[in-house]
């Protein structure tokens, strides 16, 4: 995606919500275009572009996308916690894993740190936040900071 | 305001000689009679009150004060404000005690001064408003499980609604300020009968709550009487932690399909939740139009569950925190745990005490007030980065948070998540709320590994990883912050005295 000197480019693309799966080419985005019901935005960054879904039930989910159309990062905010199985896809079973593998951990953030994912879901009741990306699908030049 | 005593005095006259007094002094106040006028007026003294005492949010009533030495000239402070005293003998005066006089418990001095010459001020009597009994206990401990290490318990009596019989009492449910409403374990209430809320289409109302351990609760949503201590909700929505769900849970809330559910005892840790967060209710206008798809409240009219409408109304409705179903002391609680020794303790106790304010025992004091954003956030500065999205949390075992400094790669070798420093490591930061308050506290991080090995049920110094991710943006405070300190979580929404720009509520420490 062509950046314009640092200055995101924002194009609204209506009410046909794009869906991508982290680790996917972005081509399978129509994967679940119902769920979100949302408006998308495309907002080219600095050598990545994202898609930003913003529902009426208040979530805003945000997906990364690389030149060569890999989702590497997703994230979301939301009053409640996303069907993340369709944000992860095959990611969802570390993620479990993970939820599964917590000792004595409780009421706290659940996080993965694995050389090839990393994920965090936090925040509480009404107030969900959390994100995921794949450090080998970062593009390059680009830092996982802009997964936010 | 005293009364005319042209008029009054003689009548008071009559009276002292009805009453057989001796105390000519005190009697004689009056003016141009046969007796000659006193050289000084006496010191009025106070001997009873009647009623001595009233029930917090009693209707006005006239307030009888009776001693010695009282005079028509005479003047009453009630908690210092001046009072109109109504003459009735030098033995007997009365007052009107408002509405407002009556509003708030505690002990309030009644004091009757007469002019000079002479005169004075007298003894001070204790009228005393009392409140419900607003405190339970709190106890940290490894919970019913025996592995929930920093779980903080207490008991809840339900009752079904309008029953004092049909009642059960339920040890061990989490106190949770990071939640709002009561949510039980059906086995836990399994011997009371409590009625199903239904939607306006008459189907029972089923919930499921998510937790960002990707987790979850399901189950109806039944009405009940809650009883904490002297407090009472009546008729509350209470949300069922169904141990054998009538419907699966829709995986519209289940955040990933092999997530696992909550709904057992050993999953849970507890027999249930009791969240007393800033929120009125666990979900407030969102959930109130099924269109808006918020995952949270369904109904399975045909065995197949989806989004269902359910108004905030306190009754037949939400899930809310009970504390704002009572009557009284229901602006918010407080959260007192004693200090503990670095390194923990085998169990620790303190109190929950309902309402801010509003009676002897929960007075804000020198607490700061830091008001809180719409998502309940407030900032935390640390090492110069500002973390916005912080929050206070009883339902979180330890302080959660990102350190890129101290505890860099000092993860545990046991017990993935956590921190495990050589040695004990101080943390300082700076909280600031939306009202501007700002203020820094100081904790230790200590060796998760060590300190679990303790098989101890308490720990002040507890610290876990919140991620590396870009998004990690808070410290939860958990329930170690908690030691040591009075802790306020004020209900969005409600008043508190002395409290202003906290709209959405606020945490005061």
């Amino acid at each position: 995606m062509k950046t314009i000197s640092g200055v995101l480019l924002i194009l609204t693309l209506g009410a046909a919500p794009a869906w991508a799966v982290l680790g996917e080419y972005e081509s399978s985005v129509s994967l679940d275009q119902r769920y979100m019901r949302g408006e998308d935005r495309v907002i080219a960054g600095q050598g990545y572009k994202l898609h930003q879904i913003t529902s009426p039930n208040g979530a805003v989910v945000t997906e990364y996308v690389s030149p060569e159309g890999k989702v590497f990062g997703v994230s979301w905010r939301a009053p409640f916690i996303p069907n993340l199985e369709q944000l992860l896809g095959s990611y969802a079973t570390p993620v479990e894993q993970a939820a599964e593998a917590q000792t004595h951990r409780h009421g706290g953030p659940l996080i993965v740190r694995a050389a090839d994912f990393v994920f965090v879901s936090g925040g509480h009741m009404r107030a969900f936040h959390g994100s995921a990306y794949v450090p080998s699908l970062l593009p390059k030049n680009v830092t996982a900071e802009v997964v936010q | 305001m005293t009364l005319k005593r042209h008029s009054m005095a003689p009548l008071a006259r009559i009276l002292c000689v009805a009453a057989g007094l001796t105390f000519a002094a005190g009697c004689g106040g009056g003016s141009g009679s046969t007796t000659p006028p006193p050289t000084s007026n006496p010191v009025p003294s106070i001997t009873s009150l009647s009623p001595a005492s009233a029930a917090v949010g009693a209707a006005a009533q006239t307030l009888t004060i009776t001693g010695t030495g009282f005079l028509s000239s005479s003047t009453v402070t009630f908690n210092g404000a001046a009072h109109t005293a109504t003459y009735v003998s030098s033995t007997q005066l009365t007052i009107s005690l408002t509405a407002a006089d009556e509003a708030t418990a505690g002990s309030f001095a009644v004091v009757v001064t007469n002019p000079s010459p002479g005169g004075g001020a007298s003894n001070a009597v204790d009228f005393k408003v009392s409140g419900a009994n607003n405190v339970i206990s709190l106890d940290v401990n490894l919970g019913p499980t025996n592995d929930y290490v920093n779980g903080l318990f207490a008991s809840v009596e339900v009752c079904e609604p309008g029953s004092s019989t049909n009642c059960t009492t339920v040890p061990n449910v989490l106190v949770d300020t990071g939640s709002t409403g009561l949510r039980l374990l059906s086995g836990a209430v399994g011997g009371l009968t409590l009625p199903a809320v239904t939607d306006s289409s008459g189907n029972d109302v089923q919930e499921c709550l998510q937790f960002i351990s990707m987790t979850y609760i399901w189950g109806p949503v039944v009405q009940a009487d809650i009883h904490l201590a002297g407090e009472s909700a009546p008729s509350a929505s209470v949300h069922i932690i169904s141990e054998s769900p009538q419907y699966a849970a829709p995986s519209s809330c289940v955040p990933t399909s092999g997530a696992q559910d909550l709904n057992s005892l050993s999953a849970l840790g507890a027999n249930g939740i009791l969240g007393v967060s800033n929120l009125t209710q666990d979900c407030g206008s969102a959930c109130t139009e099924a269109s808006n798809g918020i995952p949270m409240y369904y109904s399975c009219p045909n065995g197949s569950c989806q989004i269902t409408s359910v108004p905030v109304s306190s009754t037949k409705g939400q899930v809310w925190n009970p504390v704002a179903l009572f009557p009284q002391d229901n602006n918010g609680v407080l959260v007192s745990l004693p200090k503990i020794a670095a390194g923990g303790a085998p169990t620790a106790s303190g109190s929950l005490i309902f309402g801010i304010g509003t009676q002897t025992n929960n007075t804000l004091g020198s607490a700061q007030v830091y008001a809180v954003t719409p998502d309940l956030y407030f900032t935390t500065t640390y090492n110069g980065t500002q973390y916005s999205g912080s929050f206070i949390d009883s339902g979180s075992n330890a302080y959660y948070f990102l350190d890129s400094a101290t505890l860099k790669n000092l993860d545990c070798t046991d017990n993935t998540g956590w921190y495990c420093p050589p040695a004990a490591a101080s943390f300082t930061v700076t909280n600031a709320g939306t009202n501007g308050t700002t203020g820094s506290l100081t904790f230790s991080i200590d060796n998760a590994d060590n300190l679990f090995q303790t098989g101890y049920g308490a720990f002040n110094d507890l610290g876990g990883d919140s991620g590396n991710s870009p998004s990690t943006d808070y410290f939860d405070f958990g329930v170690p912050f908690f030691f040591g300190r009075d802790v306020f979580v004020g209900i969005g929404g409600q008043t508190v005295t002395g409290v202003t720009n906290a709209p959405n509520g606020f945490w005061a420490f």
